[in-house]
């Protein structure tokens, strides 16, 4: 369970003095297996959120409890898959998968299996031995899914993970992704500006503006069975997303000054 | 990669004949200009300059077992070798874990970066009496004048391939929990590879250029460097334009042999963009 209190951030802009309030005392929980999806104009800070979730950064106030423990940094508890794949290029897919497994003391033949298994979670295992370079842009997205999964993680922390993508394999992406999500029943923070992705994958979605005021409104989508694209009920829910949309504005200039960890 | 036909390099050259006139025209013009100043200076000033046939000769001769300056040309390139590998072996050693820490660190940088910068700007020959008072005269100056001119481009290189490894990638290696070790050894050493490769190759360059000024210090009396000082009184021209022969052949041997597999093994095989 994923527990954010009052937590606000501030960017400062070391070079002017300026600074800028990008989040502004929000708070909400997502519980476990639930799939949250985080719906919002560029700029609204919604990935900073992510962020400080994943402990890529600290808040400026208020405080962020995975599971019980506050946040203090990053870990495979709680898996990212980035907007770009981030696959290191000097390793193959398998090696890539194996990265995190190695870090976490799996070896020999235990650390194979498992980076094994995990490809072919997301049907790759034919290509365990390319590098990311001959890939395609969703097949490398697919093994930053791997690399994530095969670490088990308690979350997946995903920031707009397939909007470099082409239609169809950002839809293909999001069957499997709610495929493995079934499957596994992990909790799910989906970073979107997309209107359809977030109607088709989210059993709830927190729609954010700029700060102050960063959640505008959250739509909890009753459990189907079976989702779908063309249902009425996912054309009424997106209908509903655009309108509170359309209030906000369309885009936010850019702040965030990046600082490693 | 598709042809641009903007690009004037990627240009196809046609025949066979006509690409091995192009691979050897490099080596034609080093020999044109070479004959060309060999003239000229024996017209003008009416010393002999040695012309590549002379130095051609010269260099069968000592193949064949003919002595320079009481040593065989396998003695001096020898020794001139081993010097320079050791030197640079150090050098790349320690440009490497100064460069890695610097690139990660940022006071390190802050604080070590402007004397690698000013080490880089002192030129070869003055190293001499540094070499001389630390060392004393023979091997250990030989050896120092070599690292410390290889190590300021290898250490500058890996600080800027270090500092230039994608934030992103420190990230996802932290979110998979990866120790400082792991950080250090599989990200932002394979990371920062081709700024490395750059650096080495810079430093190799600088290490073997430097061997003439070092080999000025040496006591032992073997190396080409040593043979190219010496000929200024034994007035053996053509023997000291061997030894130049052999510094240049043994530097484009060792790119070759070399970086160009260790570039073709790692960065391109990775599709990494090549440090320019």
């Amino acid at each position: 369970m994923i527990r954010v209190e009052n937590v606000s951030k501030r960017f400062e802009n070391n070079d002017t003095g300026d600074s800028v309030l990008v989040l502004d005392d929000i708070s909400f929980i997502v519980n476990e297996q639930e799939f949250v999806c985080f719906l919002g104009p560029s700029g609204c800070g919604k990935s900073t959120l992510l962020n400080l979730i994943a402990g890529f950064m600290r808040p400026s106030a208020g405080t962020i409890r995975f599971n019980g423990s506050e946040v203090v940094g990053p870990g495979p508890d709680r898996g990212v898959v980035f907007q770009d794949p981030t696959l290191f290029p000097w390793l193959t897919a398998r090696r890539n998968v194996e990265f995190g497994l190695q870090a976490l003391g799996f070896n020999g033949k235990d650390r194979r299996n498992r980076a094994s298994e995990s490809l072919d979670m997301v049907g790759l295992n034919g290509f365990r031995d390319a590098y990311p370079h001959q890939l395609s842009g969703g097949m490398r997205q697919r093994v930053a899914l791997a690399r994530v999964l095969a670490l088990e993680p308690g979350a997946l922390l995903m920031d707009e993970p397939f909007s470099a993508l082409d239609a169809n394999a950002r839809e293909r992406l999001q069957d499997e992704l709610l495929r493995i999500w079934a499957d596994h029943m992990k909790t799910v923070l989906f970073v979107t500006h997309n209107v359809e992705e977030a109607a088709y994958l989210a059993d709830r979605i927190i729609i954010m503006g700029p700060a102050p005021a960063n959640k505008r409104k959250e739509i909890a989508i009753p459990r189907r069975d079976t989702r779908s694209r063309s249902s009425a009920e996912t054309s009424r829910t997106i209908e509903l997303l655009r309108e509170v949309l359309a209030e906000l504005p369309c885009c936010i200039p850019p702040h965030q000054s990046r600082s490693r960890t | 990669m598709t042809p641009n036909p903007f690009d004037r390099s990627s240009r196809p050259i046609s025949s066979y004949s006509c690409r091995t006139l192009y691979s050897l025209a490099p080596l034609l013009l080093i020999l044109a200009v070479w004959y060309g100043v060999a003239w000229i200076v024996t017209w003008l000033r009416g010393v002999p300059f040695p012309t590549p046939a002379d130095t051609g000769m010269r260099l069968i001769d000592m193949l064949g077992g003919q002595p320079l300056l009481d040593r065989s040309i396998y003695t001096h390139t020898v020794a001139s070798l081993l010097r320079w590998a050791v030197g640079f072996f150090a050098a790349a050693t320690a440009g490497i874990l100064f460069g890695m820490a610097a690139g990660w660190w940022r006071p390190v940088e802050r604080i070590a970066m402007p004397s690698v910068h000013i080490l880089q700007l002192v030129p070869g020959l003055a190293w001499i009496p540094v070499a001389i008072l630390m060392f004393g005269i023979g091997e250990g100056a030989t050896l120092f004048m070599i690292a410390i001119t290889a190590f300021a481009p290898i250490a500058i290189n890996v600080v800027n391939g270090v500092k230039r490894v994608d934030e992103m990638y420190v990230r996802a290696a932290r979110m998979m929990g990866a120790s400082n070790r792991m950080l250090f050894l599989r990200v932002l050493l394979p990371g920062a590879l081709p700024h490395i490769v750059s650096g080495l190759r810079v430093g190799l360059g600088n290490g073997w250029r430097v061997l003439v000024a070092a080999e000025m210090i040496v006591g032992s009396g073997a190396g080409l460097g040593y043979a190219i000082i010496q000929s200024r009184w034994t007035l053996d021209y053509p023997g000291a334009f061997v030894c130049l022969v052999i510094i240049c052949a043994v530097g484009l041997v060792v790119e070759r042999l070399i970086f160009v597999p260790l570039e073709r093994r790692t960065v391109e095989r990775w599709g990494m963009q090549r440090a320019a």
